[in-house]
Parts: C-alpha cells; structure tokens; sequence
C-alpha cells in the first residue's frame, strides 16, 4: 500500500513538485503576456468604465473617434544623445523634449512624441512617463 | 500638436507599472487610459479624472522641457535619448519605418494654428480672458497658477525677474529652442542680450545653463511649468492668473 511505503511517498512528492513547476512554467510566460505591449493596448476593444467621474469632468463630452490611432511609446532602450547626434540620428536644430528618469536625463523626439502622445520606460528600477 | 502641453508623471500604482494610453480628447487636450483598470486620466496633472482610480493621481509631476539637441547636450552631455520607429526627419534625412496616424486637431502649429470642429465640440466652458489658441508659458505650484503669454514675455524684452509664492523667478524665452521658461534665480533684474540672459547678480542663463558670475556653473531650479496654448492652460486650472492682466 502506497500511503505506508516512504519511497511511495517521495515519489508522490516529486510528482507534486513537478506537476507545481510545470503549472508555473507555463503561467508565468501567460501572466507576462498580459502584460502589455504597446500594440496591444490600443487594438482591443474601446473600454469606457462607467465612472465614478472627478468633479469637472463630463464624460457626454470625451471624443474617443481616434481610439487606437496612436501607438505609445514603451521605451525599452535608450542610447546616448551624444551618439545619436554624432551617427547623424538627430540634429542640432532636432527639437526633444526632455524628462529626468531615475538615472538622468532622457529626451524623446517631439516630432514622434506628436503621434505617441506619451512614452513611458523604467530606469534604475523605476518607472517614468512623459506625455505630450 | 494642438494643446503643445506636456509634462513628466510617474506611471507607478501601488507598487505597479500601468500601461498607459491615448483614448480621446476631452476639452480639446488628450486624455489617456491605463490599461490595468481602464481609468481615464488627465495627462498634465496625472489625475484620475473617471474610473475605479478617479481622484487618484501619479507622480510626482516633474517637466518636460522642450529644447533642441544642441541645448540640451549643452546641458548635459550624458543625456540619453529614445527614438521610436516613427518616422521623423533630421539633418534633411528621414529616418524610421512606420508613418502612422495624421497629425489630428488643428491647422499649423504656431500662434496662428486652428482648433477643428471635432475638438472644439470636446470644449467645456471656456475662459476668454485671452484667446483660445494663444501661447504662452504657463506656471504651478501647490497654491498658484500663472499664464505668462509669449507677447507679454516678448513685450518685456524676452527676460524679466517675477515672483510666484515669495519665490524669485526669472521669465525668459530661450534663444536656440525659441520657447518661453522659467527657473528660480536670486536676481533682481535680467536683460536680455542676444542668446544670454544677463541677472544683475552677475550670473547669465544660456542655453538653459546657470553660470554665477565667476562662471562656475550652478543646479537650476525650475518651477512646474509648460509651455501651452491658453485654451489647455486655462481649462486645466480653471481662475488661473494671467501675467499682466486679461486682453
């Protein structure tokens, strides 16, 4: 009988253990892929909760024709600008705007930032968002 | 960009990184949606303006300071930059692989730009004091907010000395970027000559650079501040104060 034999046990133990890991290794990529990419954001369905609304805020007026039209921006690398000016990337007269991020200062291209409407990254372990 | 308005939050709640969005314009500025609760925020003052989160806000707030690469090397040059696959033009050339999405809202881009019927309709009441679409640099604090208009800046030779909640400022356009800003300074006059910005305390402001007058560069402090149209000012901080007076 299984329940009194010890190696029985550590079998079942092991069969456990496995089974724990598998259900981790397949929902942790699953739980990572609900977390969002830019694309995926804005080609879902439009959501409007149903409030509750900040004073001042009338939701008959929000205008959401272009939901989907304007990818943002999430930054996952960054170079320095001193580079980008010197491969030609950007020019002296190129117009940024510029945020402080955990580790420095960080621009973003205003012309981009013109579609985007925002951007938004982690640096030095914490988040950062600019929007426009 | 119609409203020109932008500013730096921190997309963090409760520990978390939200993902966040455009998803329309309401009072004629983009509101944006953060995909984890579906709350609509205000995306100068990062305020949760409908939604689960209404009330809340991320941040802190800090600017987003407008200026070319060469100011801003000159500020700092171990600035990075992030440069998305949009396509932008530089130097004459054009670089990246995806044009999407028209520029929407209004006709140019200057002080003379037009607001469609489409983000007018998004308009709630509107503050008259100036017109809708004129420019300016527009100032906050805790306890106070100010519109500075860009003729008024200009009218007073591009480089005045000011004062918000018993802070000194100085109130300037830059010279390489052409845009308005501010920063705090112990000054009590400022001139403006040619691309320098000359205090009487013997320090210069050039290129966003802070020098004392020996020439050692000094931290700028700068107040909350954007340049904007009045329109997205004024409805943002509603009985805002208007530097020198309504029209």
């Amino acid at each position: 009988m299984l329940n009194g034999d010890p190696l029985g046990r550590w079998r079942r133990a092991v069969g456990l253990n496995v089974i724990l890991v598998t259900v981790g290794f397949v929902s942790i990529p699953t739980l990572v892929a609900q977390v969002t990419s830019s694309k995926q954001v804005i080609s879902g369905p439009l959501q409007i909760p149903k409030g509750p609304a900040r004073a001042g805020f009338d939701v008959t007026r929000l205008n959401t024709e272009n939901f989907g039209a304007f990818e943002p921006f999430y930054v996952t690398e960054t170079r320095l600008l001193g580079h980008a000016f010197k491969e030609g990337k950007v020019a002296a007269d190129t117009r940024l705007l510029v945020t402080e991020t955990a580790t420095g200062k960080l621009a973003l291209l205003t012309d981009q930032m013109a579609y985007h409407h925002l951007a938004q990254g982690r640096d030095g372990g914490k988040d950062w968002m600019a929007t426009f | 960009m119609v409203c020109n308005s932008g500013t730096s939050l921190v997309p963090t709640i409760n520990g978390k990184t939200h993902h966040f969005y455009h998803v329309g314009i309401h009072d004629a500025l983009f509101v944006m949606q953060d995909a984890e609760t579906r709350t609509l925020w205000n995306h100068i003052t990062g305020e949760a303006v409908y939604g689960p989160l209404a009330g809340r806000s991320i941040g802190p707030m800090s600017n987003l300071l407008h200026m070319t690469v060469q100011q801003a090397l000159g500020m700092d040059p171990a600035t990075r930059v992030a440069i998305s696959d949009q396509t932008y033009f530089a130097g004459g050339r054009r670089f990246g692989t995806a044009s999407r999405g028209a520029r929407v809202g209004g006709g140019g881009s200057g002080e003379n730009a037009a607001m469609t019927d489409r983000f007018a309709a998004t308009l709630g009441k509107e503050d008259r004091r100036r017109p809708r679409m004129d420019i300016g640099l527009g100032i906050w604090t805790g306890t106070t907010s100010r519109y500075y208009p860009i003729e008024r800046i200009r009218a007073r030779g591009e480089a005045f000395i000011d004062r918000i909640d018993g802070k000194t400022i100085l109130i300037y356009v830059e010279a390489v970027s052409n845009t308005p800003a501010a920063l705090f300074v112990d000054a009590r006059s400022a001139t403006r000559d040619g691309r320098v910005v000359r205090l009487d305390d013997g320090s210069r402001v050039e290129s966003g650079v802070l020098t004392d007058r020996t020439g050692r560069r000094r931290p700028v402090e700068r107040p909350q501040q954007m340049f904007t149209r009045w329109y997205g000012f004024s409805l943002t901080f509603p009985g805002c104060e208007v530097f020198g007076g309504a029209r």
